[in-house]
C-alpha cells in the first residue's frame, strides 16, 4: 500500500518535474496553484533567478562546487543518520526552503556551536535539495525502508521536498514580489555601482511573510553582531533587526572586525559584502539565521513535534511553552539554558532585595532629577556645544561689560560677540541642564524664567525702573546696572538669565519676543535663550541677536551607556540591546528614556527587549506616518491582526489621502483570508464587496463635506479604508508587467483635475456654440451627441480633400458655429481615446499650418468672439473675466452703427492685421497670442469708458462686416458688441 | 451649419415630430399667458425646440435676439460670500439658464439670482404689465435644496414671471415643483417620425436615399431624433452617394464603451478590473457624463448576457447609479458596478460550465 503510493507519486514526479499541475491531493494543497497566464513563464524565470543568485556570490559558488564533490559522503551521512534525526530534518524542511546552501557559513557555525549534533543533517538535507532529484529519491527510499512505520508521515515529508525542488514551487515564489521582467533589473543592481541602494529601490522580500519566523531562547544570539545586507528572503530589514535584537544579538550598519555575521540572502556585491570577505566574516542566510534561532529552542519543542508527527498531523508552529516534557530534555544546550535560567532566577531573586535596600535611600525624586548630570561633562553628547557655551559665558564680561563702556559692545554683528545665545534642539536632550550646569560651574547665578512666568511686554519706558508699575522682572534684571557696576567687590555674584522655552512666548506674553530683543540690547548680564525649533516663525527676529547653538540628538549608544549606568545603580536587570532599542524609540529624548525606564522598573526587575517594544509601541504611534505607510500597514500581511483602534488611527492619519490610495490599490492585493481560491470567484466577490464599501465611503464623504456631518468621519474611514483593508489585506501583486510593487498614489486627484480642465474647455466650446445662435443644447449633449460629427466635419476634409478647398471648408464651418482654434483643439483632444488612432494623425503639418493661416486671415473680418477670457487692465490684480458678447441679429435697415463704431472697427482691424503679421506662417500654437493681442484694444477701450462715465456697465459695439453666406437673407448677423460688467 | 440646426423648426406650426403637443401649446398661449410649464422627456426628443417655438409664438421674433452673458454673481450667504459664475442666454422677454451648473451651490442660484430676475417686472411698449419667462434647463439635476427653494419662488413671483422647466426625468423633480407646473411629456419620437424627418431633410438637401437607409439610421438612433439627424449627416460626410449597406458610424464614446463591455465579458479578474478602471477614467476625462457611461455599459453588457442574469445585473446597475447620485466620485461607483458584475458573472460561468 505504502509503496504503491510512493511509486505513484514518484512517477508523477518524474513525469511532471516541469509541469504545472500537481494531481496528488496532498501536493495540490501544498502548492499554491494559480492558473493564470503568468504561470507558464514562471519556471523559466525562477530557474534563471536561482542561477543568477548563485552566480553572484563567489562564496556561494565555491561552496556549491565543494558540495557537489562531497555529495557521496553526504549521502552516506544521510543514510547513517536519518532515522534518529528525522525530527530535525522535518523542522528544517518546513521552511519553504531557499535553494541556496552556503556551507561556508555552516562550517563556521559548527565551530561556533557546541552542539553540532543537529547541524550535519540539516546541512545534508540542504545540499541534497539542490542536487538532481534522483539523488533525492534514493535518499528518501532508504529512509522509508529504515522507518517503515512512519510511511504516511514520510510521504508528507517527501511531498515537501519535492515541492521545494520542482520548478513549480520556485515559480510560486517568483511570482510573488517580482514582476516578470523586473527580475533582471532588481538582481543586477549594485553590481557596478558602489552597492548602496537608493531609497525605495530596495525590493520587497520575495517571500515576504511566507515563512514562519522562529522563536528561540532570548539569549541565543548573545554577543553576536550582525550586519544586514541586501534584500532578505522573507523578512523586511526592520523585521530581521527586530528578530535579532529579540534574541539578544546586535545589529550594526557597517561591517567591522567585531561583526560576527553578514546576513544576506543574495550577494549584491556591495561594499558590505566585499568588506566582509576582506575581513573573513562569514555570510549567513536568512534561513541560517532561522535555524540558529530555532535550534536554540529547548528540544522539547522538537519532542512535541515528533509526537505530532506520529499522529501524522503536520503542525507548523510547535508550541514550546506548554510542553510538559521539559524535564525530558536531553540536549546539552537545553540543559545549559535551563541552568542559565535557573541562574537568572536566582539573580533576579536577589535583586528585589537589593532594590529594596536601595529604595530606602531613594528619595521621592524622579530618576530624571536624581540622575541629572552634575557636571557639564556628564551631559550626553553635544560636548562641543557645551564647550562653546562655556567659552561664550566666560568671555561675556570682557566683551560687553568692560569693553561695552568703551563703545565696542555695539559690534553685535560680529558673530563671536553676540550678547545672547540661543540653544535649540528637541526636548529632553539637556539644553536647560547644560545651561544651568555651565553657569553654575563658572559661578554665575542662574535666574531661570520659563513659560510659567509672565514675560509680556513691559512698559516701554525703562527709565521708570522698579517704580514703574508695569515693568517686569526681566527688565529689572537685565538693566540692573547699579548693582552690577557700582559694587565692584570681586566676590559679587554675577548672574545669568536663562530664558527657557522662548518659542512658547505667545498669547499672554504680548510682544514677548520683541521685548526680549530690546532686553538683549540693553542687557548687562548674559542671556541664554532656549527653544525647541530654531526655525520657528516667531523666533525669526530673535535669531539675529543670538549666537545660535544647535543641540543634536545623542546617539543611541551614548544614551544606552548612560541608561545602563542608571539601571545598574538602580539594580535593574536590562541588557544593552534593550536599552539601545529604548534609546532609539524615544527618538533621542533622554528624559523620556529615563522616565520610561523608571516606570518599567516599578513593575519588573528584569526588563528585556520585548518589554521595551511593547511598552513603546504606543508612543511610537504618535509620530507622523505617511499615508503610504498607513495603507501598507492596513493591507499588509498582518493587517488582519491589527486592533480596531490601530486601524482607525491608520486610516485617520490622513483622512483625505488614505482612502484614495486604498481605492487605487485595493485591486492589487491577494487576500489571505480567502485561502485557496481555485477559480478566483471568491476573490472577485471580495473585490466587489470592497468596491461597494469604497462607494459607501464616498457617500459618507459627501455627507461630511457638503452637509458638514463631521460626526460621520469615523464611519467614513471605516467604509473607505478599514472594510476594504479587512477584506483584501494580504499579498500585493503587480497587475501590469514592469510595474513596481509599491502602492500607487491615488489616481483620482489627477484624473479629476484633468476632467475639470476638460470640462472648462468644453464649456468654452459650448458657449461659443450658443453664441453662434445656431444651436440650443447643453454641454453634455454637445459632447455626447455632437462631437463625433463635429470631429468628422473638422478633420475629414483636411485628410481627404485638396488643401485649399479643405481649409476653406473647415474655416467656414468653424465660423458658422463661431468656433475658435482652441475649440478645434478641444474637440480633437476630447475625442482622443487611448488605444484609438489620433484623429489628427493623418493630417499633414502643411495642411495644419494652412488652416491656421486661413483662420487668422479671416479673423479680421470675423464676428467678435464671444465670451473669451480677457484680462482687464487697470485693476490692481486683474481678474480673468469673460466678456459677455451680445450677438444680436439686427433687422434690416435698423442700423445702429455710427461713425464712431466704424472707427473702432477700423482700429481693431488694423490691430488684428498687425497680429496677423506677427503670427504668419506659424502653427496653431501662436493662436492664443493673437487673441490676446486682438483683445487688448478692447480692454483699453473699456477702461476709457469706465473713466468717462464711471458706470460699471459699458456697452461697446463692434460692427462685424462679415455677412455669412449661409444666413437667411433677411437676417444679417452683422451687429455684435460686447458687454462687460464690472463685478 | 449642421443639419440638425439648419432644419430645426422655428415655429410651432412647422414641428413635425410632436405636432399634437405643438398644437396644444399654441392654443394654450393664444391669450398671451400661460401657467408654469414642465417639459420632460428623453434627450433628443425636441423639448428645447418646442420651448423656443413656444416662446416665439408668445412674444414674436423678438425672442430670437438673444445675448449670451457670462457673469459672476456675488451672493451673500450668511457669514461668507459665494462667487458663482453663470452663463445666461437672454432676450428682452426671457432668460435661459442652467442652474445645476453651479454644482452643490445651486441653491444660491435659485434663491438669489432667479429671485432677482423674477422680481423685475417688464413693462411692454403699450404700458401693459407683461411677464418674463425663465427657462431653466436640467431641473432634475438640481439638488433637493435647490428644488425646494424653487417652489417658493414659483408662487411668490407668479404674477410677473413664468417658469419653463426642462428635464429628462420627472421623477427626479420633487412632487411640490411638479404640482405647480403644467407637466408636458415629450415622448421620444417614434421611428416612423424619425424616418419622416430624415426624409424631409434628404429632400431639402437633394440626396439620393437608398431604400431602408433612413430606417436603419432611425433604428440605430435609439429614438433620439437629434442623434438620428447627426448620424445621418455623419454618413453623408463619410460617404456619398449612399449605398444600401453603408455602415453607420458609431459614436466615438459608444464604441469605446462597447470595447469595455467586451473586455469585461472576456475576462473577470482583478487585472481586467484594473484596466477597465483606466478606460473608464479615459471616458470620464473626456467629459462623458458618468450616468451615460453606466447606462450604455449596462445595455452593452445586456446584449451579450444570458437572460438568466439580466434581471440581477439590471438591479445592480440601478443600485449603483442611485449611489452615484449620492456620491461625488463617480468612478468609485462605476468600478463597484463592474466589480459586482464580474463577481456575478464569474460565479455564473463557473456554476454553468465548471
Amino acid at each position: 500500500m505504502s509503496s504503491d503510493i510512493r511509486k505513484w507519486f514518484m512517477k508523477q514526479h518524474d513525469k511532471g518535474s516541469g509541469s504545472v499541475s500537481k494531481p496528488a491531493s496532498k501536493p495540490a494543497t501544498a502548492v499554491p496553484d494559480k492558473p493564470s497566464p503568468l504561470s507558464s513563464q514562471k519556471p523559466v524565470q525562477a530557474t534563471q533567478e536561482n542561477s543568477g543568485r548563485r552566480k553572484t556570490s563567489k562564496y556561494f559558488t565555491t561552496s556549491t562546487a565543494k558540495e557537489v564533490n562531497s555529495e557521496e559522503t553526504v549521502k552516506e551521512k544521510v543514510e547513517a543518520k536519518t532515522p534518529p534525526k528525522r525530527k530535525t530534518r522535518k523542522s528544517i524542511e518546513d521552511l519553504p526552503d531557499d535553494i541556496k546552501p552556503s556551507p561556508a557559513k555552516k562550517l563556521h557555525r559548527n565551530d561556533d556551536d557546541d552542539d553540532d549534533d543537529f547541524v550535519p543533517p540539516s546541512k545534508d538535507k540542504r545540499s541534497a535539495e539542490v542536487k538532481p532529484t534522483k539523488k533525492m529519491k534514493t535518499g528518501s527510499g532508504i529512509q522509508i525502508i529504515s522507518s517503515s512505520h512512519e510511511v504516511d508521515d514520510h510521504l508528507e515529508d517527501e511531498t515537501d521536498e519535492k515541492d521545494s525542488e520542482t520548478p513549480l514551487k520556485a515559480g510560486g515564489r517568483g511570482k510573488g514580489g517580482r514582476g516578470s521582467g523586473a527580475t533582471a533589473g532588481g538582481r543586477g543592481r549594485g553590481g557596478g555601482r558602489g552597492g548602496y541602494m537608493n531609497f525605495g529601490e530596495r525590493k520587497d522580500p520575495p517571500h515576504k511573510g511566507e515563512k514562519e519566523v522562529p522563536e528561540g531562547s532570548p539569549e541565543c544570539l548573545n554577543s553576536l553582531t550582525f550586519v544586514i545586507s541586501g534584500t532578505l528572503d522573507s523578512l523586511e530589514r526592520e523585521e530581521a533587526e527586530d528578530l535579532i535584537k529579540r534574541h539578544g544579538g546586535r545589529v550594526t550598519s557597517a561591517v567591522s572586525k567585531k561583526t560576527s555575521f553578514l546576513l544576506a540572502d543574495e550577494d549584491v556585491g556591495g561594499r558590505k559584502s566585499s568588506k566582509a570577505k576582506e575581513l573573513g566574516i562569514p555570510f549567513l542566510t536568512e534561513d541560517g539565521l532561522f535555524d540558529k534561532i530555532r535550534k536554540s529552542k529547548p528540544a522539547k519543542a522538537q519532542m512535541q513535534e515528533e509526537k505530532k508527527k506520529r499522529s501524522s498531523e503536520k503542525m507548523d508552529k510547535p508550541i514550546i511553552n506548554k510542553s510538559p516534557r521539559k524535564v525530558e530534555v536531553k540536549d546539552d544546550k537545553a540543559v545549559s539554558i535551563g541552568r542559565k535560567d535557573a541562574a537568572k532566577n536566582v539573580k533576579s531573586g536577589i535583586s528585589p532585595d537589593k532594590r529594596k535596600s536601595q529604595s530606602g535611600d531613594r528619595s521621592s525624586l524622579t530618576w530624571t532629577e536624581k540622575y541629572r548630570p552634575k557636571l557639564p561633562n556628564d551631559i550626553i553628547g553635544n560636548q562641543s556645544i557645551v564647550k562653546q557655551l562655556h567659552d561664550w559665558l566666560m568671555t561675556w564680561d570682557e566683551h560687553f561689560l568692560h569693553a561695552g563702556q568703551k563703545g565696542k559692545g555695539k559690534k553685535q554683528s560680529d558673530s563671536g560677540s553676540k550678547k545672547a545665545v540661543l540653544l535649540s534642539g528637541s526636548p529632553g536632550i539637556g539644553k536647560s541642564t547644560s545651561a544651568k550646569l555651565v553657569s553654575q560651574m563658572i559661578g554665575f547665578q542662574a535666574i531661570e524664567v520659563n513659560a510659567s512666568d509672565s514675560r509680556g511686554k513691559a512698559d516701554a519706558k525703562i527709565g521708570k525702573g522698579i517704580g514703574g508699575s508695569t515693568s517686569n522682572s526681566i527688565k529689572e534684571l537685565v538693566s540692573n546696572e547699579i548693582v552690577n557696576s557700582s559694587s565692584d567687590w570681586s566676590k559679587r555674584q554675577k548672574s545669568v538669565l536663562i530664558m527657557d522655552e522662548v518659542d512658547g512666548m505667545s498669547a499672554g506674553d504680548r510682544g514677548g519676543v520683541a521685548d526680549l530683543i530690546a532686553s538683549i540690547k540693553i542687557s548687562k548680564i548674559p542671556i541664554i535663550c532656549i527653544c525647541n525649533d530654531r526655525y520657528s516663525q516667531k523666533l525669526k527676529s530673535l535669531v539675529n541677536y543670538c549666537l545660535p547653538l544647535n543641540y543634536r540628538k545623542p546617539t543611541k549608544q551614548q544614551m544606552a551607556k548612560r541608561l545602563k549606568q542608571i539601571a545598574d545603580a538602580e539594580g535593574l536587570q536590562i541588557n544593552e540591546v534593550a536599552l539601545e532599542e529604548l534609546a532609539e524609540r524615544v527618538n533621542g529624548d533622554m528624559r523620556m528614556a529615563i522616565n520610561q525606564l523608571q516606570y518599567m522598573s516599578i513593575s519588573k526587575s528584569a526588563i528585556n527587549y520585548d518589554d521595551i517594544r511593547q511598552r513603546l509601541l504606543s508612543s511610537a504611534k504618535d509620530e507622523d506616518i505617511s499615508p503610504f505607510t498607513a495603507v501598507d500597514k492596513l493591507f499588509g500581511f498582518n493587517g488582519g491582526k491589527l486592533r480596531m483602534d490601530e486601524r482607525i488611527d491608520l486610516s485617520m492619519s490622513d483622512p483625505d489621502l488614505v482612502p484614495l490610495i486604498v481605492q487605487e490599490n485595493y485591486i492589487n492585493y491577494r487576500p489571505t483570508s480567502i485561502g485557496k481560491d481555485e477559480n478566483g470567484v471568491k476573490k472577485m466577490q471580495f473585490l466587489a464587496q470592497a468596491a461597494e464599501s469604497i462607494g459607501d465611503g464616498d457617500i459618507f464623504n459627501v455627507q461630511i463635506r457638503r452637509y458638514r456631518q463631521w460626526q460621520l468621519s469615523q464611519s467614513s474611514s471605516f467604509a473607505s479604508c478599514i472594510i476594504p483593508a479587512a477584506l483584501m489585506h494580504g499579498h500585493r501583486e503587480t497587475l501590469e508587467p514592469g510595474e513596481r510593487n509599491f502602492n500607487r498614489f491615488g489616481g483620482w486627484l489627477g484624473k479629476n483635475s484633468t476632467m475639470g480642465k476638460n470640462l472648462r474647455l468644453l464649456e468654452d466650446v459650448h458657449v461659443h456654440f450658443l453664441a453662434s445662435q445656431e444651436a440650443k443644447l447643453d454641454r453634455a449633449t454637445l459632447r455626447v451627441d455632437y462631437f463625433t460629427l463635429l470631429l468628422k466635419q473638422l478633420t475629414d476634409p483636411l485628410q481627404m480633400m485638396p488643401k485649399e478647398v479643405a481649409v476653406q471648408k473647415v474655416v467656414e464651418f468653424m465660423d458658422a458655429y463661431s468656433l475658435t482654434q482652441e475649440d478645434f483643439d478641444t474637440i480633437v483632444e476630447l475625442s482622443k481615446f487611448k488605444g484609438h488612432p489620433n484623429p489628427m494623425d493623418n493630417i499633414q503639418p502643411a495642411v495644419k499650418s494652412a488652416l491656421t493661416k486661413a483662420y487668422k486671415q479671416g479673423s479680421s473680418s470675423r464676428v467678435v468672439r464671444s465670451a473669451d477670457l480677457i484680462t482687464l487692465p487697470g485693476l490692481k490684480k486683474a481678474p480673468k473675466k469673460r466678456i459677455a458678447a451680445i450677438l444680436e441679429p439686427v433687422e434690416d435697415g435698423v442700423s445702429e452703427e455710427n461713425g464712431e463704431a466704424l472707427a473702432e472697427n477700423e482700429e481693431e482691424n488694423s490691430d488684428s492685421e498687425d497680429a496677423d503679421d506677427l503670427g504668419l506662417g506659424t502653427n496653431a500654437d501662436q493662436k492664443p497670442q493673437l487673441d490676446l493681442l486682438s483683445n487688448k484694444p478692447k480692454g483699453v477701450q473699456v477702461q476709457l469708458d469706465l473713466k468717462n462715465n464711471g458706470k460699471s456697465n459699458v456697452k461697446k459695439k463692434t460692427p462685424a462686416s462679415k455677412s455669412r453666406a449661409s444666413e437667411p437673407a433677411d437676417k444679417g448677423a452683422q451687429m455684435s458688441g460686447s458687454r462687460k460688467r464690472k463685478k | 451649419m449642421l443639419w440638425v440646426d439648419k432644419y430645426r423648426p422655428r415655429a410651432l406650426d412647422k414641428i413635425i415630430a410632436h405636432e399634437e403637443i405643438a398644437q396644444n401649446l399654441k392654443k394654450l398661449v393664444s391669450e398671451h399667458d400661460c401657467p408654469h410649464l414642465l417639459f420632460y422627456g428623453p434627450t433628443g426628443s425636441g423639448k428645447k425646440t418646442l420651448v423656443m417655438a413656444l416662446l416665439k409664438q408668445m412674444f414674436g421674433p423678438g425672442v430670437e435676439k438673444v445675448k449670451l452673458e457670462n457673469k459672476m454673481w456675488k451672493i451673500d450667504a450668511g457669514t461668507r460670500t459665494i462667487e458663482l459664475e453663470l452663463t445666461t442666454l437672454s432676450s428682452t422677454h426671457h432668460v435661459e439658464m442652467n442652474p445645476s451648473d453651479a454644482g452643490f451651490q445651486d441653491r444660491h442660484i435659485v434663491q438669489e439670482i432667479i429671485k432677482e430676475m423674477a422680481r423685475n417686472r417688464p413693462v411692454d411698449t403699450k404700458g401693459k404689465k407683461g411677464f418674463k419667462v425663465l427657462v431653466l434647463n436640467e431641473v432634475d439635476k438640481l439638488s433637493r435644496e435647490g428644488q425646494h427653494s424653487l417652489r417658493r419662488t414659483m408662487e411668490k413671483y407668479s404674477a410677473s414671471c413664468r417658469l419653463i422647466l426642462c428635464c429628462n426625468s420627472s421623477s427626479k423633480v420633487t412632487e411640490a415643483v411638479r404640482s405647480r407646473c403644467l407637466n408636458i411629456r415629450v415622448n421620444a419620437p417614434t421611428e416612423e417620425q424619425i424616418i419622416k424627418v430624415l426624409e424631409f431633410i434628404g429632400k431639402k438637401e437633394n440626396l439620393q436615399l437608398p431604400p431602408g437607409f433612413t430606417a436603419r439610421i432611425a433604428a440605430q438612433s435609439n429614438r433620439n431624433l437629434r442623434r438620428a439627424i447627426l448620424s445621418f449627416e455623419t454618413c453623408r460626410v463619410q460617404q456619398y452617394p449612399f449605398t444600401v449597406n453603408q455602415a453607420l458610424p458609431p459614436l466615438d464614446w459608444e464604441q469605446y464603451v462597447s470595447e469595455i463591455a467586451s473586455d469585461i465579458m472576456k475576462e473577470q479578474s482583478p487585472k481586467r478590473l484594473f484596466s477597465v478602471r483606466g478606460k473608464i477614467y479615459e471616458l470620464l476625462v473626456n467629459c462623458i457624463p458618468p450616468e451615460i457611461i453606466l447606462k450604455k455599459l449596462l445595455s452593452e453588457l445586456l446584449k451579450k448576457l444570458d437572460s438568466e442574469l439580466k434581471h440581477e445585473v439590471c438591479h445592480w446597475a440601478a443600485y449603483y447609479e442611485h449611489r452615484m447620485r449620492f456620491g461625488q466620485k463617480a468612478i468609485f461607483h462605476i468600478e463597484a458596478f463592474v466589480a459586482k458584475f464580474m463577481s456575478i458573472y464569474k460565479a455564473f460561468l463557473i456554476a454553468t460550465f465548471g
